[in-house]
């Protein structure tokens, strides 16, 4: 693919012609990408939200700080047509930070390679993901090159190496959203800035001044590369956290919650419960009885006695047309209730309109007590009878049974 | 009536809950030293809890050999405060010992665990560099004044009372 489209790319531009047939940028063709990212880099860049051209843009701002150099370069560049710089990256670079006349298809082209090797990334994430990050670590946390190359061979010991080079050196354990200081130690935030407070604005590793600002924010890459390395650590970090900032933030709030939920949930039990029985009279009651209107009504006295009119308003209706819908309707109701099946497939469109009306219900039903949603409930109890009525005018007998 | 029990027992959870985490933040770290201690002791040192009180330890250097101090075992006692690695611990001699750094209650000048202290400093590095005042008294910050001018007035006589107090009182 790269090379059916890299002779493409050439005659576009036929002053980058020359540089093209450079002897490193053809000898390492699609492999040169490495030279700007390596593949993995660029897979954990991948996840940690970056995309190709913020990473493009990222390095151009921090490899060719010399803002005049690129021009000069650019310049030079148009000027004449011979090759003027030695580093075919920084050409790269340059010719792909003028906007002028390519556009962004050459990007592509350039990184084919990394974006196929991004596309199958999220398979193979598993594995490349321990290689990925000491590779980055190395990069971030200045750590020593020794064990750069053993890394690859050998897991075990490098991972402890990681877990020493990736530890805090306040709370000595694995960093917890590491924040980096100005002179370049990584801390836990919590860790560095409560050794802030109360042991003033030094680096607790090297003492260095370290401004307030900066301090407080999580530097993205390494945080990403240790959940990545030690999934379970932070995981652990992360519930105790959560457990402490749920215990502080809303201490009374979970058991009324739980309570609530509770009663909540045993008086939608005993209303359906409630309901399913007072069908079952009316429905002997009224198996004859052709005319939807005086049943209706009949049963929404009923229903306006007891607080909770859920489920009667989807079968009401239903239960006119045809009997063995109710008793369809009823399962599936019923089948709401239940949460675990609640995921049990439902063919036809109109109950599962219908059935989410009923939820959209329930939900007003309960958000207001008793009688301050009348309205509501009553639009929707309409709407949701025209819809029951054409679902069982289809007369899909079959459907359910 | 469910409200107001449950707000008390909160309120008590709390309290309690508070209690806790400050300690055991702190405490997690301690007893990460104290297993790193273990598995990687610093030479001629050792340290531990005293009892089942986490935050007061006691310790033992081995005095450096080439020093009036050699061969003797000198025991401190360690005590971390609730808000430990960001406050230093506090470290005794219990061990009386003839040295300028050292006066006669036990106390230590050693800029690391006064002024100096850093959280990320860790016992282990305390303890050597307890271990490198042996080696190399600091007679220009004295806690005891007269053994600092006697040790640069008349080292060969400074050096004979040292080891005469390490026979006397460290073996």
């Amino acid at each position: 693919m790269v090379r059916e489209e890299e002779p493409k790319q050439s005659p576009r531009d036929p002053k980058i012609q020359p540089r093209e047939s450079n002897p490193i940028e053809t000898g390492n063709g699609p492999s040169g990408n490495g030279l700007l990212f390596s593949p993995r880099f660029k897979s954990a860049a991948a996840m940690a939200g970056w995309d190709e051209e913020s990473l493009l843009i990222a390095s151009l701002v921090v490899e060719d700080t010399p803002e005049q150099d690129i021009k000069q370069k650019k310049r030079s560049v148009f000027r004449s047509k011979t090759p003027p710089t030695n580093s075919s990256r920084r050409k790269r670079r340059v010719q792909r930070k003028s906007p002028i006349s390519i556009p962004v298809a050459v990007l592509d082209l350039d990184y084919e390679e990394t974006t196929k090797e991004e596309g199958v990334k999220e398979k193979v994430e598993p594995q490349i993901v321990v290689g990925n990050e000491e590779k980055k670590t190395g990069e971030d946390d200045k750590m020593g090159e020794s064990f750069g190359a053993s890394c690859s061979s050998s897991k075990l010991p490098c991972l402890d190496k990681l877990r020493d080079e990736l530890s805090c050196a306040i709370c000595l354990e694995i960093c917890f959203e590491p924040s980096t200081t100005p002179c370049g130690h990584s801390f836990c935030k919590k860790c560095l800035r409560s050794a802030a407070d109360k042991c003033g604005k030094r680096c607790p590793k090297c003492r260095q001044l370290m401004s307030n600002g900066r301090s407080c924010t999580v530097n993205t890459v390494l945080w990403n590369t240790i959940q990545l390395l030690f999934p379970q650590e932070v995981e652990a970090r992360k519930a105790a956290g959560a457990l402490n900032s749920r215990e502080e933030a809303d201490r009374e709030i979970p058991e009324k919650a739980f309570h609530s939920s509770n009663s909540r949930n045993q008086s939608r039990r005993v209303s359906g419960r409630d309901v399913a029985v007072r069908r079952r009279v009316l429905l002997s009651q009224d198996e004859d009885e052709d005319d939807p209107a005086p049943l209706a009504i009949r049963l929404q006295m009923r229903e306006a006695e007891h607080q909770n009119r859920e489920l009667g308003s989807l079968t009401r209706p239903v239960r006119v047309s045809s009997g063995r819908e109710i008793r369809a309707i009823r399962r599936v109701s019923s089948r709401d209730a239940n949460p675990i099946r609640r995921r049990v497939p439902i063919q036809d469109d109109d109950a599962a309109l219908a059935l989410r009306l009923q939820r959209e219900e329930f939900m007003d039903a309960f958000r207001g007590t008793s009688v301050q949603s009348s309205t509501s409930l009553s639009s929707a109890r309409a709407n949701l009878r025209a819809m029951a009525s054409r679902a069982a005018n289809r007369g899909a007998a079959t459907r359910f049974m | 009536m469910t409200t107001s029990s449950s707000s008390s027992l909160s309120l008590a959870s709390t309290s309690t809950w508070v209690s806790t985490t400050s300690v055991s933040s702190s405490g997690k770290r301690i007893q990460r030293e104290m297993v790193e201690l273990n598995m990687d002791p610093p030479p001629d040192c050792s340290a531990g809890p005293k009892g089942d009180n986490l935050y007061h330890w006691v310790a033992t250097i081995i005095g450096p050999p080439g020093t009036p101090y050699e061969g003797g075992i000198y025991f401190l006692d360690i005590t971390f405060p609730s808000d430990y690695p960001f406050q230093p611990p506090k470290v005794v001699f219990r061990t009386r010992v003839f040295h300028c750094n050292v006066d006669s209650s036990g106390n230590v000048s050693l800029e690391i665990i006064k002024d100096n202290w850093s959280p990320a400093l860790t016992i282990t590095k305390v303890l050597l560099a307890i271990r490198s005042i042996f080696t190399k008294p600091d007679p220009y910050n004295p806690l005891v004044p007269g053994i600092a001018r006697l040790y640069l007035a008349d080292k060969a006589k400074h050096d004979e009372l040292a080891s005469e107090w390490t026979l006397r009182f460290a073996k």
